[in-house]
């Protein structure tokens, strides 16, 4: 690798890049929040009395926020703090700015909040323990509900040869980004900037709008180099409380959240329930039945969007052509449930995998082969009636397959070798927009997002641009704007940024380039190069420098600017087939096999991972070094997912292990050797046929490492993580 | 509570300090007084790395050491571990195999994997290093690239 395909590393191993959690500003206070001591109950009184007799406090809390706003409300669903009722334990109140961080803790400390409780609802199985079986739909506690069904399901699972039940439970995950969420809020007049750390400027500044009901042409945000993302900077978190305290103070201020604070607040994963029914008559699949009960804490009714889309990942990527598939998201007094990379799927892929590979062996048939003749492939529809194309998974499996009986032949006794597949959905249709500026000495692409480290922005936009243009990288410059200036984009979520941003770029140097050819008579077609210290443009064997194309107002500005937009189509599902509920379509379908070799400790039940491959549908590998380095990366997330990450939550909606001790990420000693290989050709939505890798690498992980920890044991865990507990306790129920 | 003036040797520089409060901590210390802020602040309990620095060439968790335990000694923090020949040495290795995807934990790896060849010595066992290094988390690389890394460092040392 050289420096110049990651041009962040110099910087970074120099420890030379401001962070969000780096930013100060002249006369900067500094923020805390004060939270509720409940989950659940209401709000009799929020006194700030103690905290403003402190010297240099500034406080606020809903009450003061009416003047603060002059009048303004913002989205009444949402409010910055709450009014009557608090929703989950360490909801933020109020809030404190101070001098200094000690003094603005102890400050917060001194803020007097007093909750009358109500009962709190934590456990999703306890609120419904009737759960399958009745009808939940009428429930306060439902945030949604959604149900879908195709053919005679009743009659199938009577008439078939054989029917497998089984109830899995998956656990609460954190993202777990080392940098905590941060910002730094200056309000002057009307104008209301935050700088942030965060996967989507444009999504705070949408947030910051609603909540505080400022329009949005009033707010700037402006990124910062992101210390991890993994989905929880996705929205606005911090930002909405400094805002509010630097319009009170007059000041800057800034506000980070504590490492305790990131768990105790954190929006993530929760736990769910999973009831699988699989009919199945001579080796074939003929009818499922899922139920899914999602604990989606105190998301907003109606604005649920987990419980609908996850769940078309319980079928996995299989041909089903009779099925019923019904879905509850349950409010409970617990944080929102917030995105973690590929939210859900990683614990849907485990849930699927391990059911399917649990009826194969019932039936007395090959797993592997099982799955391999139920797969999608090309042409085939999704349940909800999706075409199917392009996907490389059969393909993946394939390989997958050779790796895995390989290693069967070659492991040591005693070691288990496992195999799983997840697909994934990626450009999706969240848009982007972005300029490209061409200069005699380099091309700049100027866009919205900041580099969260995947590469996708950083190295992934200038490949894309390498490869349009056939201008080397080191001639191309990633520029980021704040709000005000950068043109439009979603986010760097959803595996969409090579994708769809990515998409905006070349759509902008294809306009450049269509230029540059008109204004040539017409040669095609033109692309660049660096010649004898400038940019040419390119035509057969005709070179002259971009500067002869230059008009007289380009001239002056020394740059030719061409702008692209990229707003992708949603994919369509079968409405006929949905009862209830809003389902939610894929666009772009990308899968990938992954195969773990583990040893269990039968006495412990603590399970090593001992080698790990991973076989990917990317459709073109669009750079190599940052391609592997997602594959490795996401594995050991997923390694976490699958064997130790588990937040665990009282009945009372206490979370009982918020830190890094308590709550186990994996360790450089605990994560062995991937394998990265690639399946290319399967060409997807992106640029040239670019496909998302940020998410796709965690998903089938748990569901490899179940596999493996039953090859190697003979233990079924249907609970996530596998924790040495759940395992020793499988094995003796053998 | 504080005290009057406090001496500490930073990147080589001596350093004098006014009325640092004596529960303060060393990680606060460097990056708001100091303003060296490559020393990155994580969980702040120790169980991250990400504040690693050196005190006296030793590896630090800077956001449990109090900065009045350590008065008199020798501060090295990522900015200043670059005049350390195997200070570049390693972070030369992290840049060359990309061993950096969000950076946030690199500085804290850096200085932890130069402490420990400053300590021991490159003859150090490579399984040995690998064990030392798990007390820094990662969330982005999987650690692959930064063992690669610790590989290269190794190749190269003299």
């Amino acid at each position: 690798m050289t420096a110049s395909m990651r041009p962040d590393a110099r910087a970074k191993v120099l420890g030379q890049l401001a962070f969000g959690a780096d930013l100060e500003a002249p006369g900067m206070l500094w923020g805390a929040l004060v939270t509720a001591p409940a989950a659940h109950g209401h709000l009799r009184s929020v006194d700030l009395a103690p905290a403003r007799a402190l010297p240099g406090v500034v406080a606020v809390a809903a009450a003061d926020l009416g003047p603060l706003l002059s009048g303004r409300s913002g989205d009444p669903e949402r409010p910055a703090f709450p009014r009557e009722t608090v929703t989950y334990r360490n909801q933020p109140v109020a809030a404190v700015a101070a001098p200094t961080l000690p003094l603005a803790r102890e400050a917060a400390a001194a803020v007097r909040v007093v909750v009358e409780p109500i009962p709190a609802v934590s456990d999703v199985e306890a609120v419904f323990p009737d759960w399958p079986g009745s009808d939940l739909g009428a429930s306060p506690h439902v945030a949604a509900h959604v149900l879908a069904r195709r053919g005679e399901v009743d009659r199938a699972f009577r008439e078939a040869g054989t029917v497998v039940r089984e109830t899995y439970r998956t656990s609460s995950v954190h993202p777990v980004a080392l940098e905590p969420h941060v910002c730094v809020a200056e309000v002057h007049d009307d104008r209301w900037t935050v700088r942030t750390s965060t996967q989507s400027p444009f999504g705070v500044r949408e947030d910051v709008s609603s909540i505080l009901g400022v329009p949005e042409e009033s707010v700037v945000v402006d990124g910062a180099w992101v210390g991890g993302g993994f989905g929880g900077k996705g929205a606005s978190f911090v930002e909405p409380y400094a805002l509010l305290l630097s319009r009170a103070a007059g000041r800057p201020v800034r506000l980070a959240l504590s490492y305790r604070e990131e768990f105790l607040l954190g929006r993530t994963t929760l736990p769910a329930v999973v009831r699988m029914e699989t009919a199945v008559t001579s080796g074939r699949i003929v009818a499922r039945r899922v139920r899914l009960l999602l604990d989606v804490g105190t998301s907003l009714p109606g604005r649920d969007f987990a419980t609908g889309y996850a769940i078309g990942f319980l079928l996995g990527p299989y041909r089903c052509p009779t099925f019923e598939i019904e879905g509850y998201g349950v409010r409970t007094n617990k944080p929102p449930f917030g995105p973690h990379r590929a939210p859900f799927a990683p614990q849907c892929a485990f849930v699927v995998e391990s059911h399917l590979e649990h009826v194969a062996r019932e039936v007395g048939v090959d797993p592997l082969a099982f799955k391999a003749d139920h797969l999608w492939h090309d042409g085939d529809t999704t349940a909800l009636g999706q075409r199917v194309a392009h996907f490389g998974l059969p393909t993946a499996l394939e390989a997958a397959r050779g790796v895995a009986e390989e290693w069967r032949r070659t492991a040591p006794a005693g070691h288990g070798v496992g195999v799983g597949l997840g697909f994934w959905s990626t450009n999706t249709p969240a848009g982007g927009e972005a300029r490209v500026r061409l200069t005699p000495k380099e091309l700049v692409v100027v866009q919205g997002e900041r580099e969260i480290g995947t590469g996708s922005v950083l190295v992934g936009l200038a490949a894309v641009a390498e490869r349009r243009t056939g201008l080397p990288r080191d001639r191309i410059r990633i520029e980021y704007a704040d709000t005000a200036h950068a043109p439009y984009d979603a986010g760097v979520f959803g595996s969409r940024t090579v994708g769809a941003l990515g998409s905006a770029v070349d759509q902008a140097l294809r306009n450049l380039l269509a230029t540059l050819a008109e204004r040539w008579g017409g040669r095609s077609p033109v692309t660049l190069g660096w010649e004898n210290g400038a940019i040419v443009a390119r035509a057969g064997t005709a070179r002259r420098p971009v500067s002869e194309f230059f008009n007289a107002a380009e001239s002056e500005a020394g740059a030719l600017v061409a702008e692209g937009k990229h707003y992708g189509q949603p994919g369509t599902i079968d409405e006929s087939l949905v009862v209830a509920g809003t389902f939610y379509p894929y666009t772009d379908f990308t899968g990938a096999a992954h195969v773990a070799e583990v040893t269990v400790d039968r006495e412990t039940g603590s399970v090593r991972v001992v080698r790990y491959a991973a076989f990917h549908d990317v459709g073109w590998v669009v750079d190599p070094l940052s391609a592997r380095a997602q594959v490795e990366g996401g594995v050991a997330m997923g390694l976490g997912t699958a064997l130790t990450e588990e937040a665990l939550w009282s009945d009372d909606g206490r979370l009982l292990n918020p830190g890094l001790v308590d709550y186990r990420i994996p360790t450089l000693d605990e994560v062995p050797p991937v394998d990265v290989t690639f399946v290319e050709g399967f060409l997807g939505a992106g640029p040239f046929g670019a496909k998302g890798l940020g998410e796709p690498p965690i998903i089938p992980v748990p569901a490899a490492i179940a596999s493996a920890v039953r090859a190697a044991s003979g233990a079924h865990v249907t609970e996530l993580p596998l924790a040495p507990e759940r395992v020793a306790r499988a094995l003796k129920s053998r | 509570m504080t005290s009057p003036v406090l001496r500490l040797t930073v990147n080589g520089r001596p350093t004098a300090l006014d009325s640092v409060p004596v529960a303060e901590r060393l990680l606060d210390t460097v990056r708001w007084r100091l303003g060296l802020k490559g020393t990155k602040e994580g969980c702040r309990t120790g169980g991250c790395g990400a504040c690693t620095l050196l005190v006296d060439g030793r590896p630090t968790l800077s956001c449990l050491t109090l900065t009045h335990e350590v008065e008199g000694s020798g501060i090295t923090t990522v900015e200043g571990v670059s005049e350390d020949p195997v200070g570049a040495r390693v972070q030369a290795a992290f840049e060359a195999v990309g061993a950096v995807q969000c950076g946030y934990c690199t500085p804290g790896f850096v200085m932890t994997l130069t402490g420990l060849l400053k300590e021991r010595g490159s003859a150090e066992a490579f399984e040995e290093l690998l064990n030392d290094l798990a007390g820094n988390l990662c969330r982005c690389t999987g650690y692959a690239s930064i063992v690669r890394a610790v590989a290269a460092v190794r190749e190269k040392s003299p």
